[in-house]
This record gives C-alpha cells, sequence and structure tokens, in this order.
C-alpha cells in the first residue's frame, strides 16, 4: 500500500475509533435532551462513575475474588458499568429530578440541579478514590492487530463493537417496543402521552436510567484508554457537548454523525495541522453550525429526534 | 458616674481582649509557613504527595531545636490554577500572615503568585515548577530547588545528541508555560549542536488518546529520540501509543523516548513494556545510597505503607520543610531573615540532592542529576551520565 494511502487510511482507522467513543458518551446525553428538553451536566460524572466501577470489577472483584482471566474479567466489568451506570441513573433520578418534576419547577432549576450533581459526584469519587491517576489495564488494549501497515488496538475493536450493538439496541428499543414508542410520544408531547395512558414520569425516569447506563458503558470503554481519575469525565464532556450540537440536540443519528466526524477530523487535524489546534478546529465547526445550521447536521421535526 | 465607670471596664476588658492574642503570639515563636498546592483538580495528585511529604517533615523538625521556634503550617488548594492561586495568596497572606509560602505546583500557578508575595515581600518556595521566567524575572523573594526548564533540557539536548547519537528528534510537549519551556530548552541546543527537530508537537491535558500523534510521528521517517514533557497520566498513554506504532524501542522500534524530572516513580511500571528503553533524568532516585534518602524512604514507609516508594514529588516538599527549618535553625525568624539564610545557604544536603541557591534563586546544585534507562524488567538502570 503506497505511504499516503496507508497514512489516510490509518488516521481514519484511528479517527472512527476515537469518534465511536466519543459517540458513545454523547448518545446519552442527547437522548435526555430528545426527551426532557433537558441538559445534563453531570453526565460526564456518569461516565466516570461507571469507568471506576469497571476498574474495581476487573481489578480486584472479577480476577481476583472470581478467578477470572483478564479479558473475562474486563468484559464483566463492561456489565457491571452498566449496571453501575443505571443504578445511579435510578438515585439521581428519584433523588434529585423527580421531586423537581413533582414540584413543576422551571427549565432552569433541574438544569441547576445537574450541575449540582456533577460537583457531587465529582468530589464524592475524589474523596473516595483520591486524586492520583488509576492505571486502567485491559488485555485488549494492550493487544495490537496489523493489518500490512494498519494498526490497532484489540480495545479499539471493542469500542467499534459495543458503540455499533449500542446504536443498535437502542435504535431496535425505540422503533420496535412499546416502551420505546412511549418514549417517542413522550418526547412528542408529554402531556397528550400521558392521556394515552402512558405515565411519563415513568418513560422519564426510564430514560435516565438508560442514558445512564450508556455512560457507565463508555466509562468502562474509556477507562483503559484515558488517564483514570475522578475528572475523567470532565475532560470529555466539553466535546461531547460540541457533538451534540453539531449533530442537532436530541438527535440521535446526528450524534452519531458527528461524532464520527469529529474523530475523523481530529486525526487528520493532528497529521496535517497541529494536535494543538484540535479544540479550534472542532470549535470553530460547532461555531459555522451554529451559525449556518442552528437545528444541527439532521434537522428533523423533534418527535423523529429519538 | 455610673454609666462612665461601665465604659472604663469595657474599655479595659475589650483592651486586655484585643490585646491577649498578640501576647500569646509574641510568647509563642513561630514561623507561619503557608503551603499552596492542588488540593482538587486534575493535579490534586501533585497536592496529596505534597501533603505527605511536608507531613513527614513537620513531625521530624517538631523533634529538633529550632532556637525556640517552632513551623505552623497552613495548607491551601490553589487547584494548579493562576486564578484560584492568586485569589488564595491574597487571603492567605491577608489572613495567615505567613513568613513563607511553599507552592505552587504547576508553572502557571505559581507564576501568577510570584509577583503578589514579591510585592508583600514573602518568600516563595517552589520546589515543583519548571518554567524559566520564575527565577528569570528579577523576583528577590523567589526561590527554587527544582531543577528549572533549561537545567532538565540542556542535559537531555546534550545527552541525545553526544551519548545516544541522534540526529532527529520529534519534540512532544503539553501545551504550559512548563511544557513550552522544556521544548525550547532541548530544541535550541539540539540544534546548535547540529541535531534537526522533524516536529514540535503540543497538545492539551484534556488530551487522553494518542493514536492519531503517534500515527503521525511514524509517518514522518526515522526519529531518534523523543524527548516528551507532559504530566504520568498523559505519558504513560503517549508512550503506549509510540510503542503501538513501532515508534519507539518499547515497541519494536528505534526511537528512544526520553523524559523530564517531572515523571513520578512508578510510571515504568503503569505504562508497561512500552516504556522498556525509555531514558530519562531524574533528581530523586529511590535506589540511591545516601543516608539522607534511604531514611527518608524508611520514614515515607512506616508512617504511609511498607509497600509505598515515595515519588519526587514527595521527596521535594520534604525537602522544602527541611529547608526551612535550617534557616530558623540559623537564626531566621520572618521572612527577610529566612530570605537572607536562603540566600547564604550552600552545599546544604536534602534528599533531592544538594541546595546552593545562585543570585536568582535557582538551586544550582546539580549533582545528584542523572540519567536512568528503563530496563526489559521495568527497573531502572543507572546511567553515567551526569
Amino acid at each position: 500500500m503506497p505511504d499516503l494511502l496507508a497514512l489516510v487510511v490509518q488516521q481514519s482507522v484511528n479517527g472512527v475509533y476515537l469518534g465511536c467513543l466519543y459517540v458513545m458518551v454523547a448518545l446519552g446525553l442527547t437522548l435526555i435532551y430528545g426527551v426532557l428538553n433537558q441538559i445534563n451536566f453531570a453526565h460526564a460524572d456518569f461516565v466516570t462513575v461507571g469507568a471506576f466501577a469497571a476498574f474495581f470489577v476487573a481489578t480486584r472483584f472479577a480476577t481476583r475474588m472470581l478467578g477470572l482471566p483478564d479479558t473475562g474479567g474486563y468484559l464483566l466489568s463492561l456489565v457491571a458499568a452498566l449496571g453501575a451506570g443505571a443504578v445511579l441513573g435510578v438515585l439521581v433520578n428519584a433523588a434529585v429530578f423527580a421531586p423537581l418534576r413533582r414540584r413543576g419547577s422551571d427549565e432552569l432549576r433541574p438544569l441547576i440541579a445537574t450541575i449540582g450533581v456533577s460537583v457531587l459526584l465529582e468530589n464524592g469519587q475524589l474523596a473516595l478514590f483520591g486524586p492520583i491517576p488509576y492505571q486502567f489495564d485491559s488485555p485488549l488494549a494492550r493487544e495490537t492487530i496489523r493489518l500490512g501497515p494498519i494498526f490497532f488496538s484489540a480495545q479499539s475493536v471493542l469500542v467499534v463493537a459495543v458503540a455499533v450493538a449500542a446504536i443498535a439496541a437502542l435504535y431496535g428499543f425505540m422503533r420496535f417496543t412499546f416502551l420505546g414508542k412511549a418514549l417517542r410520544a413522550v418526547a412528542q408531547d408529554r402531556e397528550t402521552a400521558g392521556l394515552m395512558g402512558i405515565n411519563p414520569n415513568l418513560v422519564i425516569a426510564l430514560t435516565i436510567v438508560i442514558a445512564s447506563a450508556l455512560a457507565g458503558v463508555a466509562g468502562a470503554l474509556l477507562g483503559p484508554v484515558v488517564v483514570l481519575t475522578p475528572f475523567t469525565g470532565a475532560s470529555l464532556i466539553v466535546k461531547a457537548f460540541a457533538i451534540v450540537i453539531i449533530g442537532g440536540f436530541g438527535n440521535m443519528e446526528g450524534t452519531i454523525i458527528a461524532g464520527l466526524a469529529v474523530g475523523i477530523i481530529e486525526a487528520f487535524t493532528v497529521q496535517y495541522l497541529g494536535s494543538g489546534l484540535i479544540d479550534l478546529v472542532v470549535f470553530a465547526m460547532l461555531l459555522t453550525m451554529l451559525v449556518v445550521r442552528p437545528t444541527g447536521l439532521i434537522a428533523e421535526r423533534k418527535e423523529e429526534n429519538v | 458616674m455610673k454609666h462612665a465607670s461601665i465604659s472604663v471596664v469595657a474599655l479595659a476588658f475589650s483592651t486586655v481582649l484585643t490585646a491577649a492574642p498578640f501576647a500569646v503570639q509574641a510568647q509563642d515563636k513561630v514561623v507561619r509557613v503557608g503551603v499552596l498546592m492542588p488540593i482538587s483538580g486534575p493535579g490534586s495528585y501533585f497536592g496529596v504527595m505534597g501533603k505527605e511529604g511536608i507531613d513527614l517533615a513537620l513531625e521530624q523538625v517538631a523533634k529538633a531545636n529550632l532556637n525556640g521556634y517552632r513551623l505552623q503550617v497552613q495548607y491551601e488548594d490553589s487547584a494548579c490554577s493562576p486564578l484560584q492561586a492568586t485569589n488564595t495568596v491574597k487571603r492567605v497572606l491577608d489572613q495567615f500572615k505567613p513568613h513563607i509560602v511553599v507552592g505552587e505546583e504547576c508553572s502557571d500557578a505559581s507564576l501568577a503568585i510570584a509577583p503578589i508575595l514579591e510585592q508583600a515581600k514573602v518568600v516563595q518556595l517552589n520546589a515543583g515548577s519548571v518554567t524559566m521566567k520564575l527565577t528569570e524575572s528579577g523576583y528577590k523573594y523567589v526561590f527554587r530547588i527544582f531543577p528549572n526548564a533549561e537545567q532538565q533540557s540542556l542535559p537531555l539536548a546534550k545527552v541525545a545528541y553526544e551519548k545516544l547519537g541522534a540526529r532527529t528528534a520529534v519534540i512532544l510537549h503539553e501545551k504550559t508555560n512548563a511544557g513550552i519551556d522544556n521544548a525550547e530548552g532541548f530544541e535550541k541546543p539540539f540544534v546548535a549542536m547540529g541535531g534537526k527537530v522533524l516536529a514540535k508537537i503540543d497538545f492539551g491535558r484534556d488530551v487522553n488518546d494518542f493514536t492519531a500523534i503517534a500515527t503521525r510521528i511514524a509517518s514522518l521517517g526515522k526519529v531518534d529520540v523523543l524527548p516528551t514533557f507532559a504530566l504520568e497520566g498523559q505519558q504513560v498513554r503517549l508512550s503506549q501509543a509510540l510503542a503501538q506504532a513501532k515508534v519507539v524501542k518499547g515497541g519494536g522500534g528505534s526511537g528512544v523516548q526520553m523524559g523530564s524530572i517531572w515523571l513520578p516513580w512508578g510510571y515504568d511500571t503503569k505504562a508497561g513494556p512500552a516504556a522498556i528503553g525509555y531514558v530519562r533524568i531524574v533528581q530523586f532516585d529511590p535506589t540511591e545510597n545516601r543516608k539522607i534518602v534511604q531514611d527518608f524512604i524508611k520514614a515515607y514507609r512506616a508512617k504511609y505503607g511498607a509497600d509505598k516508594t515515595p515519588t519526587h514529588i514527595n521527596a521535594h516538599a520534604y525537602d522544602t520543610i527541611l529547608l526551612i527549618a535550617e534557616a530558623v535553625r540559623r537564626g531566621a525568624k520572618d521572612s527577610e531573615s529566612i530570605r537572607e539564610q536562603f540566600s547564604k545557604l550552600k552545599d546544604f544536603e536534602v534528599t533531592t540532592g544538594r541546595i546552593t541557591f545562585d543570585a536568582k534563586g535557582q538551586n544550582s546544585d546539580l549533582s545528584v542529576v542523572h540519567f536512568v534507562e528503563t530496563q526489559k524488567d521495568l527497573s531502572w538502570k543507572g546511567l553515567d551520565w551526569r
């Protein structure tokens, strides 16, 4: 393969992998906005909780207590992170979001509440786990697959596979299940959905749980890739917001396309412009999108978003 | 008359109350040490390790005779942030009235507090920042025991060119005052010696995935050395990405990754096989045989756990207290006399070497600074390059 072609393919592979990581983080964010019309600033911290849950399950519980091999332990940690995310979603909804909804508060209070949850989770994790970076090594991250001049880690294959599976599962759930249809109905018109016999509170709780579970899995996938500290999620959330805005706030297809696009653009920015310009390029894209097409890449009617 | 009597009594009482703390303060001979460290935020591991070192040193110093003085320490969170450090140091100056301030760790924050302390005529003792500007700006009250960017990067450039025979380099650095100064500190002498810098790649502290950067470096052709200036977490991921791209020895390539004193002990085991062949400059070496080093490690393990090994961050923080205690032992009792004693100090032994401040307040003694190479079993092999 000619050098230039190999380089383009390699950076595309890097970009798709990075894009899938971004998509995993951004999906929950866009799902909550699509249904609740609410921005969740604590989403990044749900990702971090997932990463820590996966870390402790993989390195302490699965391998030491259950005696599983490293790979088995890490795969089990994905499930644990999904569970941890879901449980956290249930708790936060019950303790914070549901009471606010019951009181019929304005849009600002839930928004501020998510900031409060974020600070609480961040500092709670800081108190529990300390600030020294954890070394979360998955056996898959150490394994390099080489196809001629192209290389990628087994971890990146897993990231892409889980992202595809999560997207497919979410799509199937939304389109073909009663609960999925109920969720879309609530997104379209909460009051009318209630009149049709749907319990909007239950559907909203379900949305938060799904989004949180997705964040948990994203954390488990990110853990072996990033520097794991209580602030890991915070370093990604700004990028995730940019992706959600570029894709069209609340639009899942748009988020997926934007996530992949940002990943690929980042990889080629590093190659041809310099890594120091990544944020400049991504946020220039964001501003351009806000000016030229404020509704995002895919602008559909709101009910079609989720 | 009765009212007048009450007023006199009240006045006398309030005078006694107001004067009491001063009387106590006058009797209690104290040197107040403000410690500004990142206790929150991504750099908070500096603060945790720094506090460990300071607490340990304070325990030991409390047993020593400091001319009847004791050290009173107040920790403050400056978060590696210039803004927070500025606000914190102003508050500390106003309320705690320190004679000396230890900190900050991050160059940007250290630079932010330097002019404020200079104006207040309070000594700043720095043990973790590398930016040249800190001791090159003409401050009279700034002292630094940590080697500056030039002291770290110049030996790296010389070793790269003369010992490793490197002629091409790719410099990787974080986008901070520290990273930029270190990168320039390497580039200038390396190019002056005849080397060629193929690329200077900077990145923010929020970058987590280095695969694209490693791919770009692999596309640049043969790279002999890759001096890298980043915090430990990013350094680990960077090494792993470079190994994956077969750029460095740890991944079967030929490039030698080089690092600075920034990296704490333990990086090699965290990076795994990707760290093999990594050449770095170190100041605090736990394998060093000097008595003060081994005594420190013993005391550290007794206090914090037998399985733990102190890092250079622990050691530098520990040394700041030893240094202040020594100044007090020699007669210092306030900021001015601490500054005077620091200026006179020659060849004072601490765990990170020996301290002799130059006219700019920079420790000029680099006698223990040396190079190590990470072996296949991830242990360090000392290199006879100083």
